[in-house]
């Protein structure tokens, strides 16, 4: 491997500038990290405009800290107040409470930050090693190839996200409709466009990720009632004991290896990967009775986990050009705004670019591991600034920004529309990350299955035919039957469960 | 339900005041109205606002940002560019026949969407040139036909003793890249399949990648490769050779009579006065004439065509009408409805 790009990208991050703004992406991470309501994706749709007038490099370093500082931050409230600041904290906030009330909130919030780290360095180092082996294959990826990675991607995102399938299968479906507005790049057919000119282009992505993400979840969040925050247990001896490392260096251990392959996966991201962390630690321990009474492991998992996630991530999007989750989408809509396309090529027509957001994930770790003990109590604080007062100026922010993208008065309108919508998905329980990922898939879905079909001449077992495109369709495959499959073998083995309960009922009783 | 409501009204008072603000952002421009009672006076004191009709960072961006530089030292007011990308510019089009004709609104106007979208949308969203004041020609743009080195083909010949239907790959439908192998492939009768991707570099990728046999790609996004030795050129379709790729022939040279270039002109809306127009020209030709601005051209394998107005608008319009002469001979169909 040419180590050379590697250690350029080192130059590229610790440029002052780049250096500042992955300081203040981390810093803004955590802080939204601390905040309930507004997530990483939301806080990055909002923000987008701010990345114009600076190089994509440097754009996308403070994006990319936002969301992995949003890792830490979230830890902090759901151990301290038992109030997850994000999605992916969640599970953090069994053991992660239970210990701060046996006074070793210092014990936890260290575990977790070294978790964190350690996670999201093994990630690091393994997209170091990864990406320029996709980046190898990437002339073979041609539209069938890209066809059968969006279906596949999309299967997966509406069927692996936490929540409801359906619901989510619906919103994926609305994200593909939404995606064939505009003229058609084929024929130049209008297609949605009501005869407005606006529209010939499509619907552009970054008013509806603002909407939805951004407006919908301020609006939302305004309709909860703001719980009383209680002044924090008080932290001390931030470092935790040897035994408490000994005992979760395991799980710190696997929940890297789970973060970083669930995080690759289409779907996957931080959320499941801190899920499926916890609920193999418990299976592994020896005493599973012991999680949610304060159990170190329970702590040390799911932070490792999801940190390792949020960095893998990126793997999907830099080397193929395939958004893995919500925020990655989002950070998808920042590098089009920049004019630089991810895709196979990226690696090597923009290594600075490239290894410069990898490198600077190294940095933006250490910078957070060396932030996030002392300063919790101030982070602790922001939670006191009233929603009345932060929503009005969020929403201005978003509506102001969305305009200096594309200099558009019909984008505000998106917005506020997609915000609307957003709104009211979240209140009926449709997530609205499978649309927007659907969304942006669906043209490339569209466009890579026709150009394939233009080159077969129409013949389409020609995507069977080609190893790669052939094999990712195989998987689809099994991931689309799996599910029918495993109901009807659990359907079968009810059945003869009802058998022997007639035969014996009385021994259940 | 109360704080659903309120949840509205911030979102209408933070409407009003982005409103405010892109109005507030907006009104140099309108104040430009001023300097239009005595055009002799202009530019006044007022700025100058370049509209480009493409994303920035794109040649056509590029070039509205090379020459706004140098206009604004020879006009003494700012000169900045703004962009409008959707419908293949036809969007900034639009709005640039709505601004005030005082010389205070200008745009980067594309070839293409002169004489190549016509032929591929409906006849009622075309944008006719007849409806804007030209200012000035800027430069030239030239398409190369390129394949991958071990695809096999070097010469239209070979693609023709193919044996096989070849896929060629286009920057999109309407573009330069699509008429210009429509016109090739017709003419030497070889049995082709356009596939359309999204601009230019997604096409070079298709053609490194041997995912279509070859692509039209233009000059300065193609060069690095064809130098590296990733691409084989196999005919321009410029006029002449151009002098940034001397030993590749023309399509003309190789017996197809098909010149397709992407050309570039400063566009200002229909009125403006004639001293108004004068003044801009030799603002540019200071532009066209400074070395920063040759060495662009260079950079960027840009040929000037700094030709005055009306001789640009009889170039399209001809060009226009031969294209559309070849595509119906020929019975080329570019888009779906054209």
């Amino acid at each position: 491997m040419d180590l050379a790009p590697v250690i350029d990208g080192f130059g590229v991050v610790l440029e002052p500038t780049n250096l500042l703004y992955c300081l203040f992406g981390v810093v803004i991470g955590m802080l939204i990290g601390v905040l309930p309501g507004l997530g990483p994706a939301a806080t990055i749709a909002i923000l987008l405009p701010l990345t114009i007038g600076v190089e994509p490099v440097t754009a996308i370093i403070m994006l990319a800290g936002i969301f992995y500082g949003a890792q830490y931050g979230g830890t902090i409230t759901s151990v301290l107040l038992r109030l997850p600041g994000e999605a992916s904290s969640v599970v953090t906030v069994f053991d992660g409470h239970a210990l701060a009330r046996q006074g070793k909130a210092g014990t936890a919030l260290g575990i977790a930050a070294i978790g964190s780290f350690v996670g999201g360095t093994v990630s690091i180092v393994a997209l170091s090693l990864v990406a320029p082996l996709v980046a190898g294959f990437a002339l073979d990826f041609g539209p069938p190839e890209y066809t059968a990675l969006a279906l596949l991607g999309i299967l997966l995102v509406s069927t692996v996200s936490s929540g409801d399938r359906l619901k989510a299968v619906i919103a994926a479906c609305v994200g593909l409709l939404l995606a064939t507005v505009g003229r058609d790049g084929f024929t130049s057919a209008e297609r949605f466009t009501f005869d407005n000119l606006q529209l010939a282009d499509g619907l552009d992505f970054v008013p509806i990720a603002m909407g939805l993400f951004g407006l919908g979840e301020i609006l939302y969040n305004l309709e909860e009632r703001h719980r009383k925050v209680q002044a924090p247990a008080a932290v001390a001896n931030v470092w935790p004991s040897r035994t408490d490392l000994r005992q979760s260096s395991g799980a710190i251990g696997r929940g890297s290896v789970i973060g970083f392959v669930l995080g690759i996966l289409p779907g996957g991201g931080a959320v499941l990967s801190s899920l499926a962390a916890y609920a193999v630690e418990k299976r592994r321990a020896k005493d599973p009775s012991r999680f949610g009474q304060g159990a170190v492991e329970g702590v040390a998992a799911p932070e490792t986990a999801n940190n390792a996630a949020a960095t893998s991530s990126f793997i999907p999007l830099l080397t193929l050009g395939i958004p893995a989750n919500a925020t990655m989408a989002v950070i998808f809509g920042a590098l089009l705004i920049q004019g630089v396309s991810p895709g196979p090529q990226l690696v090597t027509q923009e290594p600075e670019l490239f290894w410069g957001v990898i490198n600077s994930m190294y940095i933006g770790n250490i910078l957070l591991l060396i932030m996030s003990i002392p300063l919790v109590g101030l982070f602790v604080r922001i939670l006191r600034v009233r929603a009345t007062v932060l929503a009005p100026i969020t929403v201005l922010i978003t509506l102001v920004g969305v305009y200096t993208v594309n200099n558009s008065v019909f984008d505000i309108g998106l917005v506020i529309v997609f915000g609307v919508l957003g709104y009211l998905m979240k209140k009926l329980g449709f997530d609205p990350g499978p649309l927007v990922l659907a969304f942006v898939l669906g043209s490339l879905l569209e466009d890579s299955l026709r150009r394939s079909l233009l080159i077969f001449e129409g013949d389409a077992t020609g995507f069977f035919t080609r190893p790669i495109s052939g094999t990712l369709l195989v998987v689809f495959l099994v991931v689309a039957l799996l599910p029918l499959v495993r109901g009807a073998l659990a359907r079968r083995r009810n059945r003869s469960d009802d058998r022997t309960d007639t035969t014996t009922p009385k021994e259940l009783v | 339900m109360t704080q659903h409501l309120g949840a509205r009204r911030w979102t209408v008072t933070g409407l009003g005041l982005a409103l405010t603000f892109s109005v507030a952002a907006c009104g140099g421009n309108v104040g430009g109205g001023d300097s239009d009672a005595d055009a002799a006076d202009f530019p006044g004191g007022d700025p100058i606002t370049i509209l480009v009709g493409q994303d920035p960072g794109g040649s056509t961006d590029l070039i509205a940002r090379a020459l706004a530089d140098g206009a604004t030292e020879d006009l003494g007011v700012p000169v900045t560019v703004e962009n409008r990308p959707g419908a293949n510019g036809a969007l900034a089009a639009q709005e640039l026949a709505g601004e005030d004709p005082d010389g205070h609104t200008l745009m980067i106007y594309n070839g293409s969407l002169a004489y190549i979208t016509p032929l591929a949308v409906p006849e009622d969203e075309a944008v006719s040139i007849d409806d804007y004041e030209i200012v000035t020609g800027i430069s030239q743009d030239d398409y190369v036909l390129v394949t991958a080195p071990d695809s096999g083909f070097s010469t239209v010949e070979d693609l023709a003793a193919a044996g096989r239907p070849v896929t060629f790959g286009t920057t999109g439908v309407g573009t330069g890249s699509q008429l210009s192998q429509e016109l090739l492939f017709a003419q030497a009768g070889i049995d082709a399949t356009g596939v359309p991707f999204d601009g230019g570099s997604p096409t070079l990728t298709a053609v490194l990648g041997g995912q279509v046999d070859v692509g039209s790609i233009q000059l300065g996004e193609a060069i690095e490769q064809i130098e590296a030795g990733e691409l084989t050129p196999i005919v321009t379709f410029a006029e002449e050779r151009p002098s940034y790729l001397p030993d590749t022939p023309t399509a003309v040279e190789a017996g197809y009579d098909v010149p397709v270039q992407q050309s570039r002109a400063v566009f200002a809306p229909q009125g403006t006065p004639d001293e108004v127009l004068e003044t801009l020209r030799s603002a540019f030709q200071t532009a066209f004439d400074s070395e920063s601005y040759q060495q662009f051209n260079e950079d960027n394998q840009l040929t000037p065509n700094e030709i005055e107005g009306e001789e640009l608008r009889e170039r399209w319009n001809t060009n226009l009408e031969e294209y559309q002469a070849v595509v119906d001979e020929y019975g080329i169909d570019l888009g779906g409805d054209a």
